[in-house]
């Protein structure tokens, strides 16, 4: 390229390009450093030790430069770049800026290497005697995620993708040939509408701090089997796994809520791969968590406290490769694109996959597998089957989620199962309710030995009491009406609860240090009958049994019609509530519908008035993309969604507001043939919708920038109209002014009126009232659905309690930590 | 026989029940001919066809939305979607349909559709970057 472009600003780009090439290279020393430090005879030396320190004190620094770099370039509006121009715009409020950031593949390659940095450094700072063979895997895992952020070319192919690519280095296009190119580039591609709301400014940073903090508990695990020292390693990986299972199902529960809050699909979860693949690892390292404790406490299950740990950390490694090479194409909602970075991705899961492999193998001979049999009786038996029912669920989701997978891999094409979600549902909810057994009788055994009689009278006597306190709660419901499989689960779940709370009673009472598995329990039973029942019960309340029938076939079809039509200002009857849509707010570029609750008792008495605001965006680029909003009450949800509206393009609205209002001269064109009537006071004229009445003639009537001389005369009609229900007033007016008659329309927006005082006939005592109606066509209307969520709140509020749990038990085992 | 081994048994067992149940539940991939022959849900991968008319009116109905999709094969059929016409339609490249032939009707009961430029935005369209060379 010799041509010399205007007004680029390539410094910011360079300096940033800069930083990855040293991020990169940074994070090569220090692992090699690290590698060459945790050797047993370079223990006493500390120079490998400190360059490791170094290389990695680099890598952070580098990072925190080109996250510098790439915020400066958004910020500023750089659209040269290539990023700043896909994922951002002016208009852009500054902390959506932030969002646009990790739209983009490389922007959120980038969190997770800040992530993992920050953990790097924590560790070099608190894990003492296991800093160098930990920080050595880190660093590997550092190398290669730096290494999707390269952007080069090396040997023919192009190594990870730059987040600073220059927009006319990207794509193709002859006005790139021009040196003013930039003069043409007014504005980015703006952030995609769905990802602005202020949940995408959290969701994935959490998200990627709980993917990033899985690395360390793998790191234990590989230190511990390369040094030799099988049984240390559980004790800080124990905390560090905890730690992880905590962030990342905060941040999947986060998306989960952001979906409900502000996305469209009608629900919390859809068994999206996407969602699957954020999911999968989290079930498998919560399983680890069990059997360390088992391991920690007996000496048992180590194979499988070493394998869930280490199978973790490659499954988030094998999720990321699933939602970012595109292989996913044809089954999954969310758009991913391949970046050419397949093999990458591959390559990343296989060096891990390689080294737990090799390891376990070299090392097989002298993992401290215990010889003898649990004893049936004992906790650690049951805690570890738990663990091997939750990692056998894992093993349903990965099967399936993996369909595109296998079509790649054996040349097939199969297609995704029809209807995922009941699948999902019932395999995913009979595993449940055996981990949730689990979950509730496994609290009354001890470890080591229990006496069966004490056990099974205990565990009996619980399962009866859920069994009772379940068929209430399976009856007012009515989760009777679904699979068994989610009447089982309800049972199983309330029995978990009751068994954790029993527990956590009777540590209060003394034994505390139980408190937070016990708190833990208790959320995730609680999320489970939440998940459960507002998922098995929830309803479409905007049934429509009303349309055309378009055709035999059609209308024998069973699909549900979950779409209902409001004209504004005409109220629809549905399930119970009084709805009507009663108008619109716009804050570009955001376009709110007013949509009313009502709802009346026996005697008609208003009992509940809510209005809802559902908005939508109709984007050029989009079309139009609507939000939901919902109404919260403690059991129960009322979800509104705008599926169709005939609104403008934001665009035309901007330019409306600024270029002031159209002209009005064809404005009749707008409504059906006008219809003249003659009137007395005190007469009614009936249209389509209501009627009105002339109660007045008003000869004082004024008009807006009109003086009136002395001779002029001005006649207003003082109409009341009454319409659904509603009355409005309007007054029309006729003016004789130096002898020239005019008339001056009123209309009534609400009921798609205009009236004209068209003539005075004094010799009757009446005058003509001319009413333009706007034909139903022309009338403002929305599309909309409406869906009841009963009982979501248990699933939320059991979230925060799991969360509350494990918090509780990192603080329990970091206690331990130090008094060991 | 050691009480692991039983167990052992009991998790292999429930693996290939969820290995041959994924492959049971698991759909084919068709073109509308298949979907006459066979009468039964299947997928459908197609695009559409933009010089028909895509009919969404919802004052008539406002769970009616039809539309043309040529499948792989080349084949075309009218598709019908019980509910609203979903955001961005036109747009869509690929779409992957769900459902059974009625009559001489495709039903779709899900559709899915990939607009590739929509996320990524990897394209300068021709008219946007014209339109901005005549603004100056």
């Amino acid at each position: 390229m010799d041509t010399a472009f205007k007004g680029e600003h390539l410094i910011p780009g360079h300096l940033g390009q800069f930083f990855i090439v040293l991020a990169f290279g940074a994070a090569i020393l220090s692992t090699i450093s690290y590698f060459f430090a945790a050797h047993p005879n370079n223990k006493l030396d500390k120079s490998w030790l400190w360059l490791g320190r170094i290389g990695f004190w680099l890598n952070t620094t580098s990072v925190v430069g080109i996250g510098t770099c790439l915020f400066y370039i958004i910020s500023n509006h750089l659209f040269e770049y290539h990023y700043a121009w896909a994922h951002s715009s002016r208009s852009l409020p500054v902390y959506y800026i932030i969002s646009s950031y990790w739209e983009g593949q490389e922007g959120s390659f980038w969190l997770w290497g800040f992530w993992q940095a920050v953990l790097g450094n924590i560790l070099i700072w608190k894990a003492k005697s296991w800093e160098r063979p930990v920080m050595a895997v880190i660093a590997l895992s550092q190398v290669l995620i730096s290494s999707f952020l390269l952007g080069i070319e090396i040997f023919g192919t192009r190594i990870g993708s730059s987040p600073f690519i220059l927009l006319r280095q990207a794509i193709e296009g002859p006005i790139f040939s021009r040196p003013d190119y930039l003069g043409y580039i007014k504005d980015g591609n703006g952030l995609n509408p769905l990802l602005q709301n202020y949940w995408m400014v959290i969701h994935p940073p959490t998200l990627f701090l709980g993917f990033a903090s899985m690395v360390v508990p793998f790191a234990y695990g590989i230190a511990g089997l390369w040094q030799k020292r099988y049984k240390e390693w559980v004790n800080p990986a124990l905390s560090y796994a905890l730690f992880a299972v905590m962030i990342l199902g905060t941040g999947i529960i986060m998306g989960s809520f952001w979906a409900y809050e502000s996305l469209n699909f009608g629900g919390f979860w859809a068994w999206d791969p996407v969602e699957n693949a954020s999911v999968i690892p989290w079930l498998t390292l919560i399983g680890a968590v069990h059997v360390l404790i088992v391991y920690k406490n007996t000496g048992h299950s180590y194979f499988t406290a070493l394998f869930l740990t280490l199978i973790s950390f490659i499954l988030v490694l094998y999720a990321s490769y699933l939602t970012r090479s595109g292989v996913l194409g044809e089954t999954s909602v969310h758009a991913f694109t391949d970046l050419g970075m397949n093999a990458h991705l591959v390559i990343d899961v296989l060096v891990f996959l390689v080294i737990s492999v090799g390891l376990i193998v070299l090392r097989w001979k002298d993992l401290p597998i215990s010889k003898k049999e649990e004893e049936t009786y004992s906790r650690e038996f049951w805690m570890f089957v738990g663990s091997v029912f939750l990692a056998l669920s894992c093993l349903q989701l990965v099967v399936v989620t993996s369909i595109p997978v296998w079509n790649a891999v054996f040349g097939t094409k199969v297609a995704p199962p029809n209807d995922k979600v009941t699948l999902y549902n019932i395999f995913q909810g009979a595993f449940a309710v055996v981990v949730a057994l689990f979950m509730g009788f496994t609290q009354f055994l001890k470890y080591k030995k229990t006496e069966p009689a004490r056990f099974l009278i205990t565990s009996v006597t619980y399962l009866v009491s859920s069994l009772l306190i379940g068929g209430v709660v399976v009856w007012l419901t009515g989760v009777y009406k679904l699979h068994i499989v989610f009447v089982l689960l309800t049972f199983a779940s309330i029995y978990a609860v009751l068994s954790n709370i029993k527990v956590l009673i009777d540590a209060l009472k003394g034994k505390f240090k139980l408190t937070g598995s016990a708190v833990a329990h208790i959320g995730f039973g609680l999320l489970l009958i939440g998940a459960l029942i507002s998922a098995g019960t929830s309803k479409v309340v905007s049934e429509n049994t009303t349309g055309e029938q378009y055709s035999a076939e059609f209308a024998k079809t069973t699909d549900p019609r979950e779409n209902i039509m409001l004209y504004k200002n005409q109220p629809i009857k549905m399930a119970g509530y009084e709805v009507t849509y009663t108008g619109d707010s716009v804050a570009l570029p955001n376009h709110y519908f007013k949509v009313n609750y009502k709802k009346y008792d026996a005697n008609g008495k208003v009992t509940e008035d809510f209005t809802l605001k559902p908005n939508s965006q109709a984007n050029r680029k989009l079309g139009l993309v609507s939000s939901p909003d919902t109404r919260h009450y403690l059991f129960r949800d009322i979800y509104t969604h705008v599926t169709m509206a005939p609104i403008k393009y934001d665009d035309e609205l901007q330019s409306q507001a600024e270029g002031g209002h159209e002209a009005d001269a064809d404005d009749d064109k707008n409504y059906d043939p006008a219809v003249p009537h003659e009137v007395a006071i005190g007469d009614t004229i009936r249209f389509r919708e209501g009627f009105m009445v002339l109660k007045a003639l008003n000869r004082e009537a004024k008009i807006e920038n009109i003086t009136l001389a002395a001779t002029d005369v001005a006649v207003g009609a003082d109409l009341q109209i009454v319409a659904h229900g509603k009355v409005y007033m309007a007054e029309p007016v006729y003016l004789i002014k130096d002898n020239n008659g005019y008339d001056f329309a009123k209309k009534v927006g609400d009921v798609g009126l205009k009236l004209r005082l068209s003539k005075i006939i004094p010799a009757k005592g009446k005058v003509e009232i001319t009413v333009y109606q706007q034909p139903e066509s022309q009338k403002p209307y929305i599309v909309m659905r409406a869906i009841s969520f009963p009982y979501i709140n248990f699933f939320w509020s059991g979230t925060i309690i799991m969360v509350i749990g494990f918090l509780m038990s990192i603080f329990r085992r970091n206690k331990e930590l130090k008094t060991v | 026989m050691k009480k692991s081994s039983i167990f052992g048994l009991v998790i292999i067992a429930i693996a290939i029940a969820v290995i041959i149940s994924t492959y049971s539940s698991s759909s084919t991939y068709g073109s509308f001919a298949d979907a006459k022959q066979s009468g039964s849900t299947l997928q459908v991968v197609g695009h559409l066809n933009k010089e028909k008319e895509l009919y969404y009116d919802a004052k008539r109905d406002a769970n009616y939305f039809s539309f043309f999709i040529k499948d792989n094969k080349g084949a075309e059929c009218k598709v019908i979607f019980t509910g609203t016409k979903p955001q961005d339609f036109e747009r869509s490249e690929q779409v992957v349909l769900t459902g059974k032939m009625v009559g001489s009707e495709f039903h779709a009961s899900k559709i899915l559709m990939k607009c590739p430029s929509k996320y990524t935005q990897d394209k300068v369209e021709v008219t946007e970057v014209s339109a901005k060379q005549a603004s100056i």
